[in-house]
């Protein structure tokens, strides 16, 4: 187990660690100490990937108008190459499918247009685990097919899981374990970057040895964003 | 010279209620989405009930316990909420008192027959889909608590 802490002020440094921490087919776990610095960690990670590439696109448009010549073999990059960016699931738990929408528009983000080119997935978590916990690995499944077929960077899966803690609470989280267990750390050319996310009061509701149970494969990181001393104040 | 200081909340709620002489129930309220709590107490104290909220639940349980277990006359809870479900709220203040009513709130769609099929050992005894009005809130708590309570709100 590799354990990091970082205050949610410093959403750079949570945000290295979706980048850098975790490589593809990595398996991990987010520890958010409230629902409002979960909201800023998925808002901006899907800027990150999907407003930025917005913007390239923006841009490549403006040179295609002013150039045709832009668009070279070789190192340089082709026209097109970055229009497939990751696929990012959102499995939201507190938050409706609605209000995740909403909160990504608010940064900006043309959140419909990114669903309807297939770059942006948001479910209701409830539905990917019941009535079949595997439901959910079912539709990760599919979606890395699809992004290698597509040709896409890869699949980030953004999953809350407070499905969970909503009828089996009382340190006796059995089906959660055995589904955190199910998901291996590290899968050796995998395309999926999963990251299960818990509500710090979620989380402390487990014993340490159901922790350490969920975090028990070597090398499943991790990261436990604090409430920010400036925050609290 | 003087200095005035702003009336909390909780002075003006109380001021509210005596208003109305006798509340109607005592009603438990838990939503961790502060906003909503806030909404929901300053509804239903205008609708001469006597309300107090909670955004954590564990405090809320903690309230529970702490009055005589008839304090509460209905529980009206959010569903999905870190630390501890409005499912799990309810099976324990249930346990404390089996005749307390609950009423659970939920923005996602679960139906009543879903969700007996999922949770069937807890008993509710209502379900109000957000957002919801004031006036509906009132009728459906009313419904839950009885015709008396309801007469006793059409004289006011």
């Amino acid at each position: 187990m590799i354990n990091r802490s970082v205050e949610s002020s410093d959403i750079e440094s949570v945000m290295e660690w979706f980048e850098e921490g975790i490589e593809d087919g990595e398996n991990s776990i987010l520890v958010y100490p409230n629902l409002q610095a979960f909201r800023e960690i998925y808002t901006q990670y899907v800027k990150d990937h999907l407003l930025a590439r917005e913007q390239e696109e923006q841009k490549e448009n403006e040179v295609d108008n002013n150039n045709n010549d832009y668009y070279l073999d070789g190192n340089t990059r082709r026209k097109g190459q970055f229009l497939m960016p990751r696929i990012i699931l959102i499995a939201t738990f507190y938050d409706t499918v609605n209000a995740v929408k909403h909160n990504l528009s608010a940064v900006g983000i043309d959140v419909q247009s990114h669903i309807d080119d297939g770059s942006l997935l948001i479910v209701d978590a409830f539905d990917g685990y019941y009535p079949n916990m595997d439901g959910m690995k079912k539709l990760v499944v599919t979606l890395s097919e699809r992004a290698r077929r597509e040709g896409r960077i890869g699949v980030s899966v953004i999953s809350n899981m407070g499905f969970f803690f909503l009828y089996d609470g009382d340190g006796t989280a059995s089906e959660l374990i055995s589904y955190e267990t199910s998901l291996p750390s590290k899968t050796d050319g995998g395309n999926v970057r999963g990251f299960s996310c818990y509500h710090t009061r979620d989380y402390e509701n487990l014993f340490d040895s159901q922790k350490r149970e969920i975090l028990a494969q070597p090398q499943k990181k991790l990261l436990e964003v604090t409430e920010s001393a400036v925050a609290s104040l | 010279m003087v200095v005035r200081l702003p009336l909390s909340y909780k002075k003006q709620d109380e001021k509210d209620v005596n208003k109305n002489d006798k509340a109607l129930a005592n009603l438990l309220v838990v939503d961790d989405d502060s906003d909503i709590a806030h909404a929901l107490k300053q509804g239903l104290l205008k609708n001469g009930f006597l309300v107090s909220v909670f955004t954590n639940p564990e405090e809320a349980l903690k309230s529970f316990q702490s009055n005589s277990k008839d304090y509460y006359c209905l529980m009206l809870s959010d569903i999905r909420m870190p630390g501890m479900s409005g499912i799990r709220l309810a099976r324990k203040v249930k346990q404390i008192n089996p005749n307390v009513k609950v009423v659970l709130m939920t923005s996602f769609e679960i139906n009543d027959n879903e969700f007996s099929k999922v949770f069937p050992s807890t008993q509710v005894d209502g379900f109000v889909q957000k957002p919801v009005g004031i006036k509906n809130l009132t009728n459906k708590i009313l419904d839950t608590i009885g015709e008396t309570k309801r007469r006793l709100y059409e004289q006011q």
